[in-house]
């Protein structure tokens, strides 16, 4: 397989060691230890991307390694994991949050709920810790973060009594989303200053006015930003390649793709194919199995698929755009929609949407 | 094979003809007339076509195309494509300095980074130009007319003291490599 090689034939001089840069001069020394380490590791095949904010290089890899099947339970407990799978949610980019602390999550709980209470009645004053009809709960997913510099999972449930529910009814959770980091890229995450905590990646599921309430407590006490994460078409290829990957160990029952035409009016293309068909093609495709998958295989695969299509019906369905991958295994849409049927490929699915997330992010 | 050849016609009078190529045909209309009420000095002559290569009848009748602008829009996979295998319909002549690349949603969110890094070092390996429009409002498309005919009156040879070679020197794309990267300070 083609890898693409960067080089540096020139002769740099080796700055000296950047001890302690004033805060003014952070984004300065965020780029200047990018290329300090791109002369060590330039060996990987990557692509130089820019957030959008166009203030940090970040590197997309041009291949990734084949997900090792792993029992996720082993490092995570089993009803941590169970409370992230099977469940649809939204994707959002955060910055990084100033002077998050994960040892003060119970008072984190109190004021989020309090901020919540009284945004929900206003005018009425509200004392921290008092009895509530909403409860917060924050707590921390451990082993899900990969590297020494993944901050851990932060999972956060709000709990609210039913209207006419009986005074000892247990409260109810309406609303729940987590904070990840999983594999973030290293040398982004080391440049950031010690006050700082990159949780990049934000999953919600509930209401939407509760997610506002939410984000706007956050963006108060940590000084962050949230924004909208959708999942790019070249990401869906991505996600489609590692569940066909699976399909010797688990059955993925089905692989579908919605594609959107730009005709008047637009047309939904709903392709859905058999595993096997899709496993043997992806198996003809790559062709050494090794652990690298790169983008060309991928794309490859997926250039196959339309012009399957394309002989059967005459439609191009590389004039529209890819809308949802979905499989048994997890479904993902463009705007941002995720949904993890299975724990077993956890970590690698979070692992690009941190990428995704960290892209998106305008620092 | 029926390569399109810049030189195998003589020019006309004060004459510059422009040929835009777009798979989709929606900019290509907009586009050709505002160049053409764009410029008053010079006859402007806009000749439209999905892809390369050209219909054989109009063999005779067709001017020389002294530019040659591939539109491709980065919402689609397939404009780029088309894009590309309509490259193999040009003679190498036109890699000085006639032909120029028009990329339209370079900064839409949907659009995967990949697509326009893959324009880019396709644009830089044939050593054009890549501008980037925007088609949606009047001023985009207004801006983009008027940066195509400043090429297009080099390329026609109606600037005194320059040719489209020495422009294309000038105006070709380069792809940002990491050694770029230290250049940002």
């Amino acid at each position: 397989m083609f890898k693409i090689h960067f080089r540096f034939f020139s002769v740099m001089e080796e700055r000296s060691s950047i001890v302690k840069t004033p805060l003014n001069n952070v984004l300065a020394q965020r780029r200047s230890n990018s290329y300090r380490r791109s002369m060590r590791s330039c060996v990987e095949a990557t692509n130089l991307g820019y957030t959008s904010g166009h203030l940090t290089a970040l590197r997309i890899p041009r291949s990734r390694r084949t997900p090792k099947s792993r029992d996720i339970t082993k490092q995570v407990d089993p009803d941590q994991v169970a409370l992230l799978v099977t469940k649809e949610w939204e994707l959002s980019y955060v910055t990084p949050l100033y002077q998050f602390r994960h040892t003060q999550l119970k008072s984190y709980s109190k004021h989020l709920s309090a901020f919540i209470v009284s945004e929900k009645q206003q005018g009425l004053a509200i004392e921290v810790g008092q009895e509530l009809g909403f409860k917060v709960n924050f707590s921390v997913v451990l082993g899900l973060a990969e590297t020494d510099e993944d901050a851990e999972t932060v999972f956060i449930q709000i709990l609210s009594r039913q209207a006419f529910a009986a005074k000892d009814d247990a409260q109810k959770v309406v609303w729940s989303g987590w904070l990840t980091c999983v594999n973030g890229d290293l040398e982004y995450l080391r440049s950031l200053p010690s006050e700082f905590v990159s949780l990049p990646l934000l999953c919600t599921r509930g209401p939407e006015s509760l997610t506002v309430l939410v984000k706007s407590w956050f963006e108060k006490t940590f000084d962050c930003c949230f924004g909208p994460l959708g999942i790019n078409s070249a990401n869906l290829q991505w996600l489609a390649a590692l569940w066909i990957g699976c399909h010797p160990n688990i059955n993925i029952q089905y692989l579908k793709l919605v594609w959107t035409l730009p005709t008047l009016p637009p047309m939904d293309v709903k392709y859905t194919i058999h595993p096997q068909d899709a496993w043997e093609l992806w198996h003809s495709v790559r062709q050494d199995d090794t652990t690298d998958v790169s983008i060309e295989e991928v794309t490859r695969f997926i250039k196959g698929l339309q012009s399957h299509f394309f002989r059967h019906f005459r439609i191009e369905l590389s004039a529209g755009s890819l809308m949802q991958v979905s499989t048994a295994l997890g479904s993902s849409h463009h705007s941002g929609k995720i949904k993890i049927a299975s724990p077993t490929y956890i970590t690698t699915i979070l692992q690009l949407l941190t990428e995704c997330a960290l892209l998106k992010m305008p620092i | 094979m029926s390569l399109l050849k810049p030189f195998s016609k003589l020019p006309g009078l004060n004459t510059a003809n422009i040929l835009l190529v777009e798979n989709e045909e929606q900019f290509q209309q907009k586009l050709a007339d505002t160049v053409v009420l764009q410029e008053k000095t010079v006859n402007v002559n806009v000749r439209l076509a999905r892809s390369l290569p050209l219909p054989m009848e109009n063999e005779e009748s067709r001017p020389r195309i002294d530019l040659v602008v591939f539109i491709i829009h980065l919402t689609s996979e397939l404009s780029f494509q088309s894009a590309e295998t309509s490259l193999k319909y040009l003679d190498p002549g036109y890699f000085q300095g006639k032909v120029c690349f028009l990329v339209t949603s370079a900064r839409n969110v949907s659009v995967p980074p990949e697509r326009l890094v893959s324009v880019r070092t396709l644009a830089a390996s044939l050593h054009c130009p890549l501008l980037c429009a925007e088609d949606q409002t009047t001023e985009g498309v207004t801006t983009a007319a008027r940066r195509l005919l400043a090429i297009l009156k080099v390329a026609a040879g109606l600037v005194p003291m320059a040719t489209g070679l020495y422009l294309s020197t000038l105006t070709r794309c380069t792809v940002p490599s990491d050694i770029d990267q230290q250049n940002f300070e």
